[in-house]
């Protein structure tokens, strides 16, 4: 994991935002609107490292919109900060490297399911090399064998390729992690599996995740905090609740 | 029906066109009669190629003659403008400001490469003679307007269909580079299919019309070769250069420095070629 809080700029940030210490992950006067639709306007929260925060809401809500605008692959009013520092002060893939998206589609881009585990380890930016055990422990741990990094990617199924992405994420040691329907396409059996995976992550190594989630058990079972999207028209504001 | 020999060359009179315009004749009633129905589009097709090609022989004529750079530079303007209006207006997508893109990218890849033959290749005198020049970048220009347009209609496809692959990329801490740099590869592949394509069976297949119009005006056909090869290699210098060039423009243009891809720029092409 990579820390960014010994910078002088976090420091400074720290006085800015009142206090003593810089939240890990923050979002101030965040304003979001897609096709003249309003999706969030003035949200604030502030997050610290093994934190699970939701965002429920109804389908169409702008669950997905919201997250791909807190990794920056969207464009939104406000501002973000890691450890208190902008992604334009930290760099943008090396931001999106500390807060990962794992979208609800899941993308494995590369001939095997090896081969797309290693992709991301080739970027300019990355520290180092997949590692290897590693994967192979998360894989099993989501019900997944060693075999399946030997298949062509186009072979899984969405219920599989959804949990590879979701290691692949993993793998980079993020800070953050953003899910977006993150069980969408598994069964009861998985779907406990993922969620036992992130609460072991976020309790044993300190990671911070943002679920989208239309299940609302789901938000009650998985997380602590919780920020709920309105209807169409509705859109959220003020601060993330504690559940 | 020649009317004289000058030089070798055989001069063709007003009536050698009527003539050639019952091959036109011909390819009309074979519209008519197996019902194509493009029987108009040859007619103003025809009328549109003697039209324009007379216009261009009178103005040619007259530039020639001045033998200035003042009077050259019309006419070079026109051609890039008409060739950046055409590999634009044949891409299925596009987005804003691509044909000032191509403008730029085929007036520059077009004049380097032409004035790189006609100065550093033929030794032209003065570096600007209007003979030489128009010619070679009209070829310069025609082929890399097709390979940009083939290139850019690749590149736009590719990050239209793909984006949920470029954004994967993205999301996971690529670069925009890293994200894009296959499919603008791939795009410049494509660019460069139709003139490697040409040089594999060049003299196999057809004789290219540029030696056709040499060896009919009477020249030495090695002679001929050689100037072919030089126009061969000229095309396929001048093609891949404006093939990256444009890529690598429409890539600064649809990836913001913020490392996002701004898909919402790629739109269908208004013509929905």
């Amino acid at each position: 994991m990579e820390s960014f809080s010994k910078s002088r700029a976090a420091h400074e940030m720290a006085g800015s935002y009142g206090g003593g210490s810089v939240p890990l992950f923050s979002a101030r006067g965040l304003r979001l609107e897609i096709g003249g639709k309003k999706i969030v306007s003035d949200l604030d929260f502030s997050l610290e490292s093994g934190e699970l925060l939701a965002i429920v809401g109804p389908s169409g809500c702008g669950k997905t919109t919201l997250l791909r605008a807190l990794c920056g692959l969207i464009p939104a009013e406000g501002e973000v900060r890691l450890e208190g520092l902008s992604p334009a002060e930290i760099g943008w893939p090396r931001f999106r490297r500390s807060v990962t998206l794992v979208s609800q589609i899941p993308v494995l881009v590369g001939e095997t399911v090896l081969r797309s585990l290693e992709r991301a380890f080739r970027y300019r930016g990355a520290v180092n090399r997949l590692p290897l055990d590693r994967a192979i422990e998360l894989l099993g741990r989501l019900g997944l064998t060693e075999g399946c990094l030997a298949q062509p990617a186009q072979a899984l199924s969405v219920g599989e390729k959804q949990r590879v992405c979701l290691v692949r994420a993993l793998l980079l040691r993020p800070r953050v992690l953003l899910l977006d329907e993150p069980t969408s396409a598994l069964d009861e059996e998985s779907r406990n599996a993922v969620e036992a995976l992130v609460r072991f992550e976020a309790g044993q190594n300190g990671l911070l995740a943002v679920v989208a989630t239309h299940d609302r058990e789901q938000a009650q079972r998985l997380c602590t905090r919780t920020i709920e999207l309105g209807d169409r028209g509705a859109p959220a504001s003020g601060s993330a609740a504690r559940g | 029906m020649g009317t004289g020999l000058t030089e070798g060359a055989i001069h063709l009179s007003a009536a050698d066109l009527m003539v050639s315009a019952l091959l036109v004749v011909a390819a009309g009633i074979v519209s008519v009669l197996f019902n194509l129905g493009v029987e108009r589009q040859l007619a103003i097709a025809a009328c549109r190629t003697v039209i324009q090609l007379l216009l261009i022989g009178y103005v040619l004529r007259v530039v020639f003659e001045m033998r200035s750079v003042l009077a050259l530079a019309p006419v070079v303007l026109m051609m890039v403008g008409a060739a950046s209006l055409a590999a634009v207006g044949r891409l299925s997508r596009s987005f804003p400001g691509a044909t000032l893109q191509a403008f730029f990218t085929l007036t520059l890849c077009g004049i380097l490469t032409t004035l790189l033959v006609t100065g550093a290749i033929v030794h032209v005198k003065p570096w600007y003679e209007p003979r030489y020049l128009v010619p070679l970048l009209g070829m310069v220009l025609g082929n890399a307007l097709t390979g940009v347009s083939l290139c850019l209609d690749s590149l736009l496809e590719r990050l239209d269909r793909g984006r949920a692959e470029v954004e994967t990329d993205l999301a996971l801490g690529a670069t925009r580079w890293e994200a894009a740099r296959d499919h603008v590869r791939e795009g410049v592949r494509r660019g460069l299919i139709p003139i490697v394509n040409a040089m594999m069976v060049v003299g196999l297949v057809s004789l290219p019309g540029m030696m056709t119009g040499q060896v009919l005006a009477g020249e030495d056909p090695f002679e001929a070769v050689k100037y072919q090869i030089v126009v061969m290699f000229m095309i396929a210098g001048g093609t891949a250069m404006a093939c990256s060039l444009g890529a690598l423009l429409a890539y600064r243009r649809l990836f913001t420095p913020e490392h996002r891809l701004n898909s919402d720029l790629i739109r269908p092409a208004r013509t929905g070629a």
